[in-house]
């Protein structure tokens, strides 16, 4: 599976969600051309993380559709096996294996579903370590890792599954902060190089500097959607000022 | 370097006391402490004296027989010189004993060999435990090579308590591993029946259960199925083992962050390699401690194995003070056997500690 550019690699329509009888998603919709990046920002509570975990179904959709890279999510096992192998997350905890070492998180994936040979894997695996400038640390168990060298692990354990599209859910918000640099350093070389990224995230400046478009959620629903330099220096929504007003005021 | 200290806002690190000072100061501090740690001291060099007096100095070695422990007033050694074979062998016929202590040694270097990492794989341990079981059932068995048969119902002593144990071990863990795994389902039904099962075996005492499966299963199978009174008894403790074994993995499985299998499923990981390759491996480590506590307590417990009829190492034990001569030497039997059990369950706890720190390495 390959997506030119301009080819459509997300596409939801009027997406809802609910955790029994409460609402958290309601009629929901984005379409994400291969190669954008998209951040995705609101307030806590808002259903950015339960947005995105929709789109590679660790969370379940009520209504709507999603599409991602052509496919339809639907209930079948086999088919979101299928577009998770090309569909990297990264967590805001990092979830990497703690009983493994870097290397091992990073072919462990490649090997089980790819199918890759243990040496293919491990070449690329170190290939993609020193993409996040972390190659020394490979024999290491991630609790030897400080949070942004861990967080800088879990982006080359997605990418060793060559993903076509990257989704990134509060990346930086687990990190002290003189480590998030490091972590944005990396999602911005990312970005140059033409990934498609949906980020949950509050980095403002992450978000101007590499941001195609930017969606504003509040209570579940979708309140703005524009370009970056639209959105920070004239937000049309009296939401969207407020929040901002919040998160850049000081 | 007084200087450069003070200017740094360093200090000599804190001295720690001396052995003496620290004994002084722990146990010696006020005339009251004195006089209940000399009381003690006292108290404990006592015993150590009457038990050594007993154990070594008044005691009758191998070459004694029974009139000569009459006489004496320590320990009589003699019986364990004289009935060892039985202690360890049980009814096994006494010409072909040398296969029982074969077997025996077989089961232990099965347990041995599985004990160590290398051979820690979905390969090579079902290997192992197929090759140390055919040695021993071979053995223990006969009935080729010009070896003649041996009944099940004569094998005793110490191989039938280690080839209970290890068989309840061996097979209870993977029904463990498969019953916790179906208590977590998402499917309701399995997930409460299961939890029914569990709770309904836990709540059966061990007795009951081996009585069951010894005495009311063959009314309740069709003959063919109902196979050896001992492997009837090996399947109830396997069972009732597992249920226990499945509650500990459960609480080593809920120990692991939901984000473990979410970032495995992320990956496209299925099922079975979420389970096998992240959350097991990391649930065993947390349940490490409970499950060597289940496996040492499983051994002590075969000696229940006893009321259904097999002579296993306490039941021969019993055996061997049970004639007129050796009557009264009840004691020195009991501590041969205690000893025994010792030797096996303190080298498995500290194997368990082995384990936790080897463990530990890898996870910080």
């Amino acid at each position: 599976m390959s997506t030119q550019s301009g080819e459509i690699a997300v596409d939801v329509k009027s997406l809802a969600k609910f955790y029994g009888a409460h609402q958290v998603l309601f009629d929901v919709s984005l379409s994400v051309a291969a190669g954008e990046k998209i951040v995705i920002c609101g307030p806590s509570g808002s259903g950015k993380s339960t947005f995105i975990r929709c789109l590679n179904k660790l969370e379940d959709h009520q209504a709507g559709t999603i599409r991602m890279l052509g496919t339809e999510l639907n209930e079948d096992l086999a088919n979101i096996n299928e577009i998770r192998r090309d569909v990297g997350m990264v967590f805001q905890h990092f979830n990497l294996f703690p009983h493994l070492t870097v290397l091992e998180n990073c072919v462990l994936a490649p090997m089980l579903v790819r199918r890759q040979d243990r040496k293919a894997a491990e070449e690329q695996a170190m290939l993609y370590l020193e993409r996040v400038k972390i190659p020394q640390k490979a024999g290491s168990y991630p609790g030897e890792l400080s949070g942004g060298q861990q967080q800088r692990v879990a982006i080359a354990r997605a990418l060793c599954m060559r993903p076509e599209i990257m989704l990134f859910d509060e990346p930086t918000s687990a990190l002290d902060p003189e480590m998030i640099s490091e972590v944005l350093d990396v999602m911005i070389e990312l970005a140059q190089d033409g990934m498609t990224m949906l980020c949950v995230t509050h980095e403002m400046g992450f978000a101007r500097k590499v941001a195609d478009r930017v969606v504003f959620m509040d209570k579940g629903r979708i309140v703005e959607e524009a370009a970056p330099s639209d959105f920070f220096d004239n937000p049309r929504h009296e939401r969207s000022k407020l929040f901002l007003s919040q998160i850049l005021g000081h | 370097m007084s200087n450069v200290a003070i200017v740094s806002g360093e200090i000599p690190p804190p001295r720690h006391d001396t052995f003496l000072a620290a004994v002084r100061k722990g146990y010696f501090a006020t005339p009251g402490a004195a006089a209940v740690t000399s009381v003690c001291l006292a108290l404990i060099a006592l015993a150590v004296w009457t038990v050594f007096r007993w154990a070594v100095l008044d005691a009758v070695w191998s070459s004694g027989g029974p009139d000569m422990c009459q006489q004496a007033t320590g320990a009589c050694w003699a019986v364990i010189a004289a009935r060892w074979r039985l202690i360890f062998f049980g009814l096994y016929p006494y010409d072909e004993q040398w296969r029982s202590a074969l077997a025996c040694a077989a089961i232990l270097a099965t347990v041995v060999v599985s004990c160590f990492p290398f051979s820690w794989s979905a390969k090579r341990l079902p290997l192992v435990w197929i090759a140390g079981y055919g040695v021993f059932y071979g053995l223990m068995r006969g009935g080729f090579l010009g070896l003649p048969t041996v009944l099940e119902t004569q094998w005793g002593g110490l191989s039938l308590t280690l080839f209970v144990f290890s068989t309840v071990v061996v097979t209870g863990m993977p029904i463990a591993v498969c019953l916790a795994l179906l208590r977590r389902s998402r499917l309701p039904v399995i997930a409460r029946t299961v939890a029914v099962l569990i709770d309904g075996i836990r709540s059966l005492p061990l007795v009951a259960i081996l009585f069951t499966a010894a005495i009311i299963i063959p009314y309740a199978l069709p003959h063919f199925l109902v196979g050896d009174k001992l492997y009837r008894v090996i399947a109830g403790f396997s069972l009732f083992f597992a249920v226990y074994q499945a509650e500990i993995i459960r609480g080593g499985m809920q120990a692991l962050p939901a984000g473990q299998e979410e970032a495995a499923h992320a990956l496209g990981l299925n099922y079975w390699q979420t389970m096998s390759r992240i959350v097991l491996p990391q649930a065993f480590r947390h349940a490490l401690p409970p499950t060597i506590n289940q496996v040492v307590i499983t051994f002590m417990e075969t000696s229940l194995i006893v009321i259904i009829g097999f002579f296993e190492v306490m039941a021969s034990g019993n055996a061997a003070f049970s004639t007129a001569e050796w009557s009264a030497t009840y004691v020195e039997v009991y501590v041969f056997v205690a000893a025994i059990y010792f030797a096996f369950t303190f080298t498995l706890s500290r194997y368990g500690a082995y384990l936790e720190r080897r463990l530990n390495v890898a996870r910080h």
